[in-house]
């Protein structure tokens, strides 16, 4: 352990305006939404009945739960719930592993391990600051919450709740790093070990099997009740699964060697066919794509199986008013939910998007772009060649996604990946974003990218709640999307093209500053 | 001879900073130039310029009589490059690597890349997750050495190589040169300069302190004398170009400005000389009195 506390500061130091940022919008949110509640659902009627409205929908029963009662902090709560979960326990992955496995691969781990620093050291100081943090934002959230008007006990329950599905993906993240030797592999699985707890609890909560969200820390989050019933007690569920997983971190980290994974590095075969920059860009991003593929293909395939017993389960008065209004009287309820699930899910794509996009420039942070493009392999050929996958890897994911919703939901595949497609242009707009940034500013282009995402997704949180109008939310390429499956009556194809022609544009403007600039390489 | 490399007055600026203050860097066809600095001189940056990774802000550069940085792919054909700090694909082995970079050079000699990488004693089955630096930097070398180009730009290429695995890389960049092979090595490893270049080019803070082959070098700088005398030579000490002269009984130190060598030489002669030694400078000595100069 000795060293722990300087490797804290220097996690601090690296992270000083990150940690700061993401603890301060996580804690000023809660109060925002509740404020908006009680403004948009003054008296307890219109609480029942969007309470009721919500309940009736299947797609928000997947994304966010169950409501338990109607009142302001309850709605609050299950808003943000589980959307909290899901982008702190992002966040609390991603920190977890880029100060402990990406160290190790980097090579500086080596440097500092050489000096006085003990074995679990790092891992210590990395789980240390990324819970501290989950518990900053958690308990920062409460003053604002009491000054809504809120109790203040189940505000310090609504906060802890939120802090532990941090500390939940935090230790699954720990764990992860210890089992590869590469941080890309680990990022993923942690991601996916994420994303299949997220969908066993939205599958317990959609259908009959409500004891799914029990399986999960999505759906501990919202178990423990705050300002309806107030289960405390939950909240030990969640520390005995945090404690369980970091000692098995623990355990795993002693069993091997500094830099090393649990799985040994396979030796592999001495010489190679890659021959072009096309070829080394496929077999780059082949294993990452293949991985995405398979999770929405799995995410299709249940999605599919839930949606199958919507149309005759939630037939209700409460459901044609929520299709009114969305301005599809009389659609299928499970058209409905897939609409709102691929709007979703679309978002996750444009993510996997954005790592392909931004592969070009990880190449040329770490160095390796150098070597490559001393070689005949020319500047444009070698960042069309990543584009390639950046614009056809969505294409894929997309694809599987509809095709397996559509098979599983009553096999009709064609209709339904047509819709999932439609948002193709929507994530070529966010790789085209990625790609002006990679050309303009290369050494912000990742933080600025992921950054603009993530803004889209609070702005159409925010969006939901009258918190933002008018021109800041069509900035989203998302919500300019048709939804093919409600026969959304103006007609796709302009703003389909529309978007493409921005997503053109975008891209080809990135690849002519690049074709300009010097090469960045962070070394 | 026509030269390979030929850069005049090149700037180049990041920010307020400049890295490189009105450099001058000429590699004639065939030889093996030394380019010597110490660490943050601009070397690498002058590679970068060279290789069209970056361009410059002033001043003219040529290499291979075209443009590095209009011309990159067409004159990358006919260059191989080993950076000094070889960063690979982790998920690649080092076969498949050295075979990349071969096939994208347009093709290695099979023969040859068994040979060095026996020689190099480099395992190609390894994931290049797991070579250590020396490992990655001796990927790189193979690809070079293995494919049939003009010219080799090596940016401190053994940095992290050990002395067994040196004399190996110093006896390939010979066999090179024998080929007609022109080479550029950036260093601050002296004595691996002094091995293999036939000129050399010293920089600091971004500009070329001093060019030309060692002799030339060598000519500025002052030869060490120690004799033992039969008689004295009080003359020695009001010569011109003399310089730290020391007398301890019968020995005698000193160092001599190479033009003032004959006149010490006549002088000793007259005292009588029963040992003599002299030994040309080395380039680290002749490296610290440059800067020595030019911070003075």
């Amino acid at each position: 352990m000795t060293g722990t506390w300087t490797l804290i500061r220097l996690i601090l130091r690296r992270d000083r305006v990150l940690l700061p940022v993401w603890i301060a919008i996580t804690a000023l949110l809660p109060a925002s939404v509740a404020s908006a509640t009680v403004g948009l659902y003054p008296d307890q009627a219109a609480r029942d009945a969007f309470a009721a409205a919500s309940m009736g929908n299947p797609a928000q029963r997947a994304m966010r739960g169950v409501i338990y009662e109607a009142n302001v902090g309850e709605l609050t709560a299950w808003t943000l719930g589980s959307s909290g979960a899901l982008i702190g326990g992002l966040i609390s992955i991603l920190l977890v592993i880029r100060h402990t496995r990406v160290e190790e691969e980097t090579g500086r781990r080596e440097l500092l391990s050489s000096g006085v620093v003990g074995r679990h050291a790092p891992l210590v100081a990395a789980l240390t600051v990324v819970l501290v943090a989950n518990l900053l934002l958690g308990v920062l959230s409460v003053p604002g919450l009491v000054a809504a008007g809120l109790p203040a006990g189940s505000s310090l329950l609504f906060g802890l709740s939120a802090a532990g599905a941090g500390w939940a993906f935090a230790a699954v993240g720990a764990l992860a790093a210890q089992v590869t030797a590469s941080s890309g592999t680990a990022r993923g699985i942690a991601i996916a070990a994420g994303g299949l707890l997220f969908a066993v609890r939205s599958v317990g909560d959609a259908g009959e099997a409500a004891w799914a969200a029990w399986l999960s820390p999505f759906g501990w989050v919202r178990l423990t009740r705050p300002y309806a019933g107030d289960r405390w007690w939950v909240l030990g569920l969640i520390v005995v699964f945090v404690a369980v997983v970091a000692v098995a971190a623990f355990a795993l980290s002693t069993r091997r060697d500094l830099a090393g994974g649990l799985v040994p590095a396979r030796r592999g075969p001495a010489s190679g066919t890659l021959g072009s920059g096309l070829g080394l860009a496929g077999r780059l991003h082949r294993g990452t794509l293949a991985g995405f593929a398979i999770g929405f293909g799995l995410l299709g395939a249940l999605l599919g199986v839930a949606a199958r017993g919507l149309d005759s389960q939630l037939d209700t008065s409460q459901f044609q008013a929520l299709a009114e209004t969305v301005g599809a009287p009389g659609a299928r309820i499970s058209e409905v939910f897939f609409t709102f699930v691929m709007y979703v899910l679309s978002q996750l794509v444009a993510a996997a998007a954005l790592l392909s996009a931004l592969r070009a420039r990880a190449e040329e942070a770490a160095g390796r772009a150098d070597l490559l493009l001393a070689t005949p392999v020319g500047r444009m050929r070698w960042a069309l060649g990543h584009l390639v996958f950046a614009a056809a890897g969505p294409a894929l994911l997309l694809g599987v996604l509809g095709a397996t919703a559509g098979l599983a939901y009553e096999g009709d595949a064609v209709r339904v990946t047509g819709a999932t497609l439609a948002y193709l242009p929507a994530v070529w707009v966010m790789v085209g974003v990625a790609t002006l940034l990679f050309g303009v500013l290369p050494r912000w282009a990742g933080a600025v990218s992921w950054s603009a995402l993530g803004l889209i997704l609070l702005v159409d949180l925010l969006a939901e709640f009258k918190l933002v109008t008018g021109f800041v939310v069509e900035l989203s390429p998302f919500v300019h999307e048709p939804a093919l499956l409600l026969g959304d009556a103006v007609s796709p194809v302009a703003s389909l093209l529309g978007l493409a022609v921005i997503a053109g544009a975008l891209t080809t403007a990135g690849l002519v500053f690049l074709s300009r600039r010097d090469l960045a390489p962070t070394a | 001879m026509s030269a390979v490399v030929r850069v005049d007055g090149l700037v180049k600026s990041f920010g307020r900073f400049k890295a490189l203050d009105g450099l001058d860097l000429t590699v004639k066809a065939g030889e093996v130039h030394g380019f010597l600095g110490p660490n943050g001189a601009g070397k690498s940056t002058t590679i970068r310029v060279l290789l069209g990774q970056m361009r410059a802000d002033g001043g003219r550069v040529e290499l291979l009589g075209g443009d590095p940085w209009r011309d990159a792919v067409e004159l990358h054909r006919r260059l191989a490059y080993v950076p000094g700090d070889v960063t690979l694909w982790p998920s690649l082995t080092g076969g498949e690597v050295i075979d990349l970079l071969g096939r994208v050079r347009g093709g290695l000699d099979p023969k040859r890349r068994a040979e060095l990488l026996e020689r190099f004693e480099l395992d190609p089955r390894k994931k290049c997750r797991t070579y250590s630096k020396g490992n990655r930097q001796k990927v790189a070398l193979v690809a070079a050495f293995a494919s049939d180009v003009e010219l080799l730009v090596l940016d401190e290429p053994t940095s992290g190589l050990d002395p067994l695995m040196e004399a190996v890389f110093n006896e390939c960049v010979l066999r090179e040169k024998r080929r007609g092979r022109t080479a550029l090595l950036s260093s601050h490893i002296l004595s691996e300069v002094e091995t293999l270049c036939d000129r050399v080019t010293i920089i600091r803070a971004g500009r070329t302190a001093e060019s030309g082959s060692l002799d030339d070098l060598r000519h500025l700088t002052r030869t060490s004398v120690t004799a033992q005398l039969i008689g004295s030579a009080p003359g020695l000490a009001v010569l011109p170009g003399v310089h730290d002269l020391t007398v301890d009984g019968d020995l005698l130190r000193c160092q001599v400005d190479g033009d003032a060598l004959t006149a010490v030489l006549a002088e000793l002669a007259g005292a009588g000389v029963r040992a003599l030694t002299t030994q040309p400078p080395t380039l680290e000595e002749l490296f610290l009195r440059h800067y020595e100069r030019a911070s003075r």
